[in-house]
């Protein structure tokens, strides 16, 4: 059963047209992650989940409960949603102590004293913070208080967890840690999560699925490997990590499934897997870095091989980043091992190759 | 990590104690009430032919067509054009520059000065008033050496006088509203200009003081008008000498006509009305909505500035010192002084004359009667106030309410309205709706009603201030965990504007403690404030017990300081130490 459905969402504020029906749904214990660059309109679509913005447009439910419904004119306040939320900023409120901000949400509820005192503290043991619960915000380093953010956004078993780019605030290596962290916290405690990042590579490590966003437009949703491998445009391609993007005309129709390209930078042939194209189309290739096989050996020949010059190296700890050049048409290539100029083979994979549509 | 078993936290729903819009919707009621109370039985009050309590009224302009054709009118209104022209215009001037002075040069004291030229906004103006006129006025200590001695023909008692102490009150607001601009400006486009090879006088000329025009055109327009609601200036100086201002002739007509609260002074009091709120919509248009939020107090500006020199540092810093001395110490001094003799001449030495006497007197009878009354009236005003005011901004700034956005306009709106319209206006309002009005017309509420909602506005600028510096996601937190919107303004948003809470309470209490205007019109026996009780004894030629209560408001105000400043001080190591 599909938790969170957004359908046909649109918002405008004033000329800019902030969300342009956007529709995708977060299944039962699933982690979905909405990714875009910066004023793509992650927070909008948050914000109108929560109920704390009012969309133009469309429809949100939860499970069996409308939260939005322009139609039916139906709008559940943000306190009657039962969601949990955690806040770029954290939002920890400073009068309060740690124990203080988690038991607020309980002490909405009313529950009994002790009921309250143990859950807060399981709470807090559970996001590692038993021992701060004496401390005030202003006492915890920002790692801490994002743990305490989300302890107040687990301590009432919300449906479902909402998180608005949780860990843009930590430095590279807290962040890391953080990603694994919530990652096991969400797999063991089988939370519906709604994560927002303009980071890949957080998308890419934490999400059971992507929806990439720009410009307050759907692009795509998939697994990360989806829309890594096979991203639906240029656009999805290049956000997620590099890509080589090669134009090229189609020369010979498919035949045996591969199909054989001109490329524009340099006029060589080109072969890849798949096909269904006529003659003469123009097509853009999308080829991640890491896919080309290089080799120092000069007299290696065959399907899409070609000299090219080394340009530059630069190192990067685990592997190499290469600037080629194969007679004029630039080519980004990464690798583990180090090869020397002036010149090397490089090998382009049909099946590295995908066709964007233009 | 720690495996718990991850049940929901409760079956129950929340339970909503108060409906959300019901409470904004009431709140919002009682602003408006609030706000129109005091206008719109004055309004109709000035189009009937009799007082709006006695019988056989009829609808008639009379009163408008008695008022323009009485020339006493005239002379009044030109009075308070002359008087407000010349406040105005000279307020603006020192004011000005002695902000640039204290915070774009090195001025000797600059810093000191940059907090004493704003100390004199909290002092009573009843207070200074009276102080004034025991140093500068007839018969004052000092009249005698500024006239002869030092050759300045200083009369207070006329219209230019008077304008020389408006401007010595006014010129603490100017200094405020650009010192503010000034420390918020770029100190860079000045550093800009000198590296261009300007010298720095003309760097003043040409950067600051241009820079500085929105501002001054503010606070023109804002002691503009302040001035021609003046009241307690031409009542204790002017109007014995025949010179009145509007605001005086009104009261006078209304305190000596034949027949009791005629409906010429009503008349008079809308066109009143209508001139401020006509100036508050100008300088509005003029400012756009920014420049009402001026932030009171600011850094002191990067050291150094423009270098005067040695010499004139000195010399400038000096004329600081005099003006001060001259405008705000010396005549609290005098006042201080007046309170402890028995008789106020400058012929015998005052240590001949000394006496507790005035002291004595104001413990006893109505005096004391009237600083408890005050006391009273300022701590519920300024209590009720607060709590009105800050669940008024929480409902403009933190809800969805269908008419939030006309409250920012409802509660800026009192400052417009002058105070002896808020106090004519209540009259006709207890008498028009009784019950309740009645009852607040024959016990200190209805005057605490009337100087409480003189000072929403103040309290409005620090509540609309301090919401701006709480992220909106404070709220957004408590909501998504389930609290409405009252649980979550009045458990989240209020203890984190706890400081801000307490410094409106300060500056309320201050205000309404100081205020007077309005209780002219609404004070009845038994019931008197302090304001009033100094006016009347005033006018009767008492001056030493005038002088003591004149001191024990300056103390009070002091000691509502210093606590003020402690309880922040509480604040900030609690949040420290906590
Ligand atoms: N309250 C508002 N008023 C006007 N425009 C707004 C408002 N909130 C958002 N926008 C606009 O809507 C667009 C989407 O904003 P949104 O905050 O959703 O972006 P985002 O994807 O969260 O970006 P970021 O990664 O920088 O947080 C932006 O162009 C923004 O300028
Ligand atoms: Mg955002």
């Amino acid at each position: 059963m599909p938790e969170i459905t957004v359908e046909r969402l649109s918002k405008s504020f004033g000329q800019e047209q902030a969300l342009k029906n956007i529709s995708f749904s977060v299944h039962d214990k699933e982690f979905l992650t909405l990714l875009g660059p910066s004023g793509c309109g992650k927070t909008t679509t948050l914000m109108s989940i929560a109920g704390f913005q009012r969309p133009d447009e469309g429809l949100i439910s939860c499970g069996d409960r409308t939260f939005f419904d322009r139609a039916a004119k139906v709008y559940l306040k943000a306190e009657d949603r039962n969601l949990g939320m955690v806040f770029q900023s954290y939002a920890i409120w400073p009068h309060l102590t740690v124990f203080g901000n988690v038991a607020f949400p309980l002490r909405i509820r009313r529950m009994k004293k002790d009921a309250l005192r143990r859950r807060v503290l399981e709470t807090l043991d559970l996001v590692e913070m038993g021992d701060y619960a004496r401390r005030y915000p202003h006492e915890l380093s920002g790692g801490q208080q994002q743990r305490v953010a989300l302890a107040r956004a687990l301590v009432y078993a919300p449906a479902v967890l909402l998180l608005d780019e949780p860990f843009s605030n930590l430095d590279a290596k807290l962040r890391e840690r953080a990603r694994t962290w919530l990652k096991h916290l969400q797999a063991e405690l089988g939370l519906t999560t709604l994560f927002v990042t303009h980071d890949q590579d957080e998308a890419l490590s934490l999400s059971d699925r992507i929806v990439v966003m720009d410009e307050g437009s759907v692009l795509q949703i998939g697994t990360p490997e989806d829309i890594y491998r096979r991203p639906a445009t240029r656009f999805v391609a290049e956000f997620l990590g590099h890509c080589n993007i090669l134009p090229a005309r189609v020369a010979t129709a498919t035949s045996s499934g591969t199909t054989g390209l001109v490329l524009h930078g340099n006029g060589k042939p080109i072969t890849l897997s798949g096909g269904d194209r006529a003659a003469g189309d123009e097509v853009q290739l999308a080829v991640r870095p890491e896919a080309v096989e290089l080799t120092s050996d000069e007299s290696a020949s065959g399907e899409n091989t070609y000299r090219a010059e080394l340009r530059s190296v630069s190192f990067l700890g685990d592997h190499y980043v290469y600037e080629l050049g194969i007679d004029g048409l630039a080519l980004t290539v990464t690798d583990t091992r180090l090869f020397v100029g002036p010149a090397v083979t490089v090998r382009i994979p049909p099946s590295a190759c995908r066709v964007l549509p233009s | 990590m720690s495996s718990v078993s991850y049940a929901p936290a409760h079956g129950a729903r929340v339970r909503r104690l108060v409906p959300e819009t019901g409470a904004q919707a009431a709140i919002w009621a009682v602003v408006l009430v609030c706000v129109l109370a005091p206008v719109l039985p004055l309004v109709y009050a000035s189009v009937q032919s009799k007082p709006i309590y006695a019988a056989g009224r009829v609808f008639t302009l009379a009163p408008y067509r008695q008022l323009f054709t009485d020339p006493a009118f005239w002379t009044a209104a030109l009075n308070t054009l002359e008087f407000a022209a010349i406040t105005t215009a000279s307020s603006v001037v020192l004011g000005g520059s002695f902000a640039v002075l204290c915070s774009r040069t090195d001025v000797y004291g600059r810093r000191a000065y940059s907090r004493l030229f704003i100390a004199p906004i909290v002092l009573p103006p009843l207070g200074v008033i009276l102080g004034w006129n025991a140093l500068y006025g007839p018969g004052g200590y000092a009249h005698d050496f500024v006239n002869q001695t030092l050759h300045i023909p200083l009369n207070l008692t006329s219209v230019p006088g008077m304008a020389v102490l408006g401007t010595a009150v006014a010129v603490p607001v100017v200094f405020l509203v650009c010192q503010a601009t000034l420390s918020g400006a770029d100190s860079s486009l000045e550093n800009a200009a000198r590296s261009t090879g300007a010298p720095p006088l003309s760097v003043l000329g040409r950067i600051t003081v241009p820079m500085l025009r929105p501002a001054l055109l503010n606070a023109g327009l804002l002691v503009f008008t302040l001035s021609i609601e003046s009241l307690g200036i031409p009542l204790v100086l002017g109007s014995p000498q025949g010179h009145d201002f509007i605001a005086s002739y009104l009261f006078n007509t209304w305190s000596s006509a034949f027949t009791p609260d005629p409906p010429v002074v009503s008349a008079g009091a809308t066109v009143l009305l209508a001139c401020a709120c006509a100036l508050l919509l100008l300088r509005s248009k003029l400012l756009g909505d920014q420049a009402r939020f001026v932030s009171v107090g600011g850094r002191s500006g990067p050291a150094g500035g423009v270098q005067l020199g040695t010499w004139l540092r000195w010399v400038l810093g000096a004329i600081l010192g005099v003006y001060l001395l001259a405008t705000a110490f010396a005549p609290i001094a005098a006042l201080a002084l007046s309170s402890v003799v028995s008789e106020l001449t400058p012929l015998i030495a005052p240590w001949h004359l000394l006496t507790l006497g005035n002291w004595w007197e104001i413990a006893h009878g109505t005096f004391a009667h009237s600083i408890l009354n005050t006391v009273e009236i300022a701590v519920v005003g300024g209590l009720l106030t607060t709590l009105v005011v800050a669940l008024a901004t929480a409902v403009a700034q933190r809800s969805r309410f269908r008419l939030r956005r006309s409250l920012p306009f409802m509660l800026l709106f009192p400052r417009a309205i002058p105070g002896i319209i808020i106090g004519i206006g209540f009259f006709w309002t207890f008498l028009l709706v009784n019950p309740p009005g009645g009852a607040l017309r024959n016990s200190i509420w209805g005057i605490m009603l009337a100087l409480s909602i003189r000072s929403i506005t103040l309290a409005y600028f620090v509540m609309s201030s301090a919401f701006g510096t709480v992220s909106e996601s404070m709220d957004h937190a408590a909501r998504a965990a389930g609290a409405s919107w009252w649980t979550s303004t009045t458990r989240i948003a209020f203890p984190i504007l706890k400081p801000a809470l307490y410094a409106s309470f300060i500056l309320l209490f201050i205000s309404i403690l100081n205020d007077y205007d309005p209780a002219l019109f609404l004070v009845t026996p038994g019931h008197e404030i302090m304001g009033v009780t100094m006016l009347d004894a005033e006018q009767q030629g008492t001056i030493g017990p005038v002088a003591a209560l004149a001191m024990v408001q300056v103390a009070i105000t002091i000691l509502a300081i210093a606590v003020g400043a402690r309880l922040f001080a509480a604040q900030a190591r609690g949040k420290r130490n906590a």
